[in-house]
């Protein structure tokens, strides 16, 4: 009984698993552990050969040691670095993911738009990330502003870009569709454009989101009184690796929770796609 | 005579250096089934464009037109995202006649479908969808190029049974481009054989059978005869 | 006598520890040792006497067969993250800065002091409208965390009642800091010379506070393997050193204009800076021990170090006082 039987008797099975996710799937509880697998592996080795001294302790911690510093730091100043980082990354994504939708959509639909503004953005975007770095801390100082312009600026480009290549990409034979009916411009974009370019959005989002946590280590690395990239320097200039290592982890679990929180709303709008999953060998 | 429902003069339609059609005349009388047959690459698929208006640009003029036109392209071209009754209402967009559509999906045989989305379906389901949108708007005039090209020949009779019924219960006229001798003639009631580019109407053969035909009709197999002499003659096989 | 006993005491305990070293204690590496086939030093404008030292050449002439070479440190912070990393082998920094070092694992030996200075102050604008550390309670102060600024600041906060999270301490390197507070951008700045003397120069800023029992003094700090794979190489560093600070103590005119020169700052600035510098004891003795141990209570207090960790015990290890020899020796 295959997924994608088109039994015209049992409409039901033409649905796909994605369709029907039950809570307690044992497949998807299986499949977890098996992600699991490989870092705990790590830990365990890495616990070992600290212990040993293969690896010196002032170098490389313990994992052992690094939980309890995260221990230590939960219970204090953890969470005001955690929301300050937060507060910047989201608020650099949705401005420069935003503006990158409306840029994505201008120039995607205009061929005046492009020829105008495509071959500035192509140069901007070859502007390696932190050499943005010493231009906005002289332009706008050194306090959130240029912190959320530098994450602004990280999340713009690869947003702008797929957004772009997502519209350049639709099929033709649907936008025929709607000059068939007469659609309007608007109607046109409402309708089929948008929701067609909407996998390449969800792409550039997620790829603008990662690049937008990096921004935001920069930025912070920089000139800060708080947040994780200012832990992750505190840890580094007073000899701390574990610090170090403890804002790392946070970061990671940050980054992949947001990720995780797009990648679940991807899948929901875009249920309807008809593509390959890889194989269950 | 009533007014007939179509009546296009293309004197010259071209792509850049190449002329493609060459002096067509063509007209549709109501609930009257016309099929262009001819090779691939002859024009027939741009004519019906231009009957349907997706192609502007050409010399000549258009006698008689009617707005209320629908099209059915060789793929579905279905809305990926949106379900089978979502697409044949897709005109109207949020706001379409559900009871309508309702009825178009059991025309078409699919009425346990109606929440699926288009990756659950077959190939001639997904045409089934397209043919019940093109219906939705009530045209007078369905626009066909070549339908079903891309089903296999059970289906494709199958769906081309379905075709005649719906024209006969909504008096619709039918404007078909088809490579399929046999389509053509079990299909229409003229059908207008083509030359190769530049292309214009070779031979029109009138099929005076009622309907609904029998395939083997031994007239159907002298009419497809008269065509392959001419499609023979005018070296297209 | 004999001729041969005509040697000092000085040259006698010379050749007793030369045998020795020949003869391979258990505590030594086996063989003797050899000059190192490249040796890694950084130098600072805060460590003036590293500018002569570099500028002299006395260690490529010590150690003719040796690559030396020297890497800009541009603070306490950096020179200690190259000596952990093994970027460097000898590293100058603030003594406190390298007792948070050692207390947070990193195991280093100061072996050398290079200069003792009044080095550090809470600068202000020149119109800046506070007038004692309290008044900057909830305002930004620019400081670079684990050098010496950044712990007289603390310990300056400590003394007017206020913790560090009583204000907001950005961090920025220590050039960074200055143009922040000419800028604008930050309330008050922890100030490092020569860029502390420049801006007090150039701008007109303020000390809005000084304290010099709250400098604490420069080493120069190796590791604890390059101590003991090393030694010999130690004290022909030391020795150079001994013999560029000799120089600057003979010609101060013309420190003043090397340190303008490799600094890129005005005269008057180097002038200033050497003016509060005291380049009379290089050796590390009790009472420095001691001086240490008495600002270390800061480093538990504002939770630097990890939890449990004995200072005192920390700065018995890191500062090495047997080098008394090796110095007094020229």
């Amino acid at each position: 009984m295959s997924s994608n039987s088109k039994d015209l008797s049992n409409p039901h099975l033409a649905l796909s698993p994605a369709d029907r996710t039950p809570l307690f799937d044992s497949d998807r509880w299986r499949l977890r552990l098996k992600g699991l697998a490989l870092p705990v592996l790590i830990i365990v080795l890495l616990e070992i050969i600290v212990r040993i001294g293969w690896l010196p302790a002032y170098q490389m911690p313990a994992p052992s040691e690094i939980a309890l510093t995260l221990g230590d730091l939960a219970e204090g100043a953890l969470w005001k670095h955690i929301s300050a980082s937060l507060l910047r990354v989201l608020s650099g994504f949705a401005i420069g993911a935003s503006l990158a939708l409306v840029f994505a959509a201008w120039v995607g639909l205009s061929r005046e738009a492009e020829a105008y503004l495509e071959p500035t953005f192509a140069g901007l975007r070859s502007i390696p990330s932190l050499a943005w770095v010493p231009l906005l801390l002289l332009w706008l100082g050194i306090d959130e502003t240029s912190k959320v312009v530098l994450i602004a600026i990280g999340a713009f480009f690869p947003v702008y870009l797929n957004g772009v290549a997502a519209i350049r990409n639709i099929d033709r034979k649907l936008v025929e569709v709607g000059h068939m009916y007469g659609f309007s411009r608007r109607r046109l974009v409402r309708r089929i454009l948008l929701p067609a370019a909407l996998p390449g959005l969800f792409t550039g989002l997620r790829s603008g989101m990662s690049l937008a946590w990096m921004f935001l280590v920069a930025a912070e690395l920089i000139a800060a009184t708080k947040g994780l990239g200012y832990l992750l320097s505190d840890g580094r200039e007073t000899s701390r690796p574990d610090i170090v290592l403890a804002a790392i982890i946070v970061l990671a679990v940050l980054g992949k929770l947001s990720d995780g929180l797009l990648a679940g709303l991807e899948k929901r709008f875009l249920a309807w796609r008809d593509t390959f999953n890889g194989t269950e060998d | 005579m009533p007014q007939a429902l179509l009546d296009i003069h293309v004197a010259r339609k071209s792509f850049a250096t190449t002329t493609v059609l060459n002096d067509i005349h063509l007209q549709l009388q109501p609930r009257e089934t016309v099929s262009l047959l001819g090779p691939s690459g002859c024009g027939k698929s741009t004519l019906l464009r231009i009957v349907a208006g997706l192609e502007k640009d050409f010399e000549g003029q258009l006698l008689s037109h009617t707005e209320q036109l629908a099209f059915v392209f060789q793929e579905p071209r279905l809305m990926p995202w949106l379900t089978v009754q979502q697409n044949i209402g897709f005109s109207d967009d949020d706001h379409y006649d559900k009871a309508w559509v309702a009825q178009l999906i059991e025309e078409v045989g699919l009425s346990d479908f109606a929440d699926a989305l288009p990756k659950a379906l077959s190939g001639g389901m997904a045409q089934r969808v397209a043919i019940a949108r093109g219906l939705y708007s009530r045209p007078r005039v369905l626009l066909l190029d070549e339908p079903f090209s891309a089903v296999d020949a059970f289906t494709r009779m199958k769906l081309q049974d379905l075709l005649l019924q719906l024209a006969e219960r909504h008096a619709i006229a039918l404007l078909l481009v088809t490579h399929d001798v046999d389509e053509a003639l079990y299909l229409s009631d003229r059908v207008l054989v083509m030359d190769n580019r530049p292309s214009r109407i070779r031979q029109e053969l009138a099929v005076q059978l009622p309907h609904p035909r029998d395939r083997r009709d031994p007239l159907l197999a002298r009419l497809k005869a008269l065509a392959l002499t001419e499609l023979h003659r005018a070296h297209v096989i | 006598m004999k001729p041969a006993l005509r040697f000092t005491l000085a040259h006698a305990r010379h050749l007793i520890s030369a045998c020795t070293l020949a003869l391979g204690l258990p505590s030594m590496v086996l063989a003797a040792e050899s000059p190192p086939a490249e040796v890694h030093l950084d130098y600072a404008y805060y460590s003036p006497v590293s500018l002569v030292l570099k500028h002299f050449g006395y260690l490529e002439k010590a150690l003719p067969q040796t690559k030396v070479s020297w890497v800009l440190s541009q603070g306490s912070n950096r020179s200690l993250e190259y000596l952990n990393s093994g970027g460097v082998d000898f590293a100058s920094s603030a003594s406190l800065a390298a007792v948070l070092s050692r207390a947070n694992g990193s195991p280093i030996k100061s072996v050398y002091v290079y200069s003792r200075a009044e080095w550090t102050a809470l600068v202000v604008r020149k119109d800046s409208p506070y007038q004692t550390v309290a008044d900057l309670k909830g305002k930004k102060i620019a400081a670079t965390k684990g050098t010496d600024p950044y712990l007289f600041t603390l310990r300056s906060l400590q003394q007017a009642g206020l913790k560090k999270d009583d204000v907001e301490l950005v961090h920025l390197q220590h050039p960074d800091g200055r143009t922040a507070l000419e800028k604008g951008d930050v309330d008050a700045w922890a100030g490092l010379d020569p860029h502390m003397a420049a801006s007090e120069v150039q701008a007109g800023s303020r000390l809005l506070y000084r304290n010099s029992a709250f400098n604490s003094y420069g080493v120069v700090s190796v590791t604890e393997k390059y101590a003991q794979e090393h030694p010999q190489t130690i004290d022909t560093v030391i020795a150079a050193y001994e013999q560029a600070r000799t120089w600057s103590l003979e010609h101060p005119q013309e420190l003043a204009k090397l340190l303008a020169d490799e600094s890129g700052l005005p005269l008057e600035v180097a002038k200033l800076q050497l003016s509060r510098t005291d380049l009379g004891s290089p050796q590390l003795s009790a009472k420095d021990v001691l001086a240490s141990k008495a600002a270390a209570p800061i480093l538990v207090s504002e939770e630097l170090v990890r939890r449990g960790v004995n200072v005192d015990q920390v700065i018995d290890q890191l500062l090495d006082t047997g080098r008394q020899q090796a110095v007094a020796r020229q």
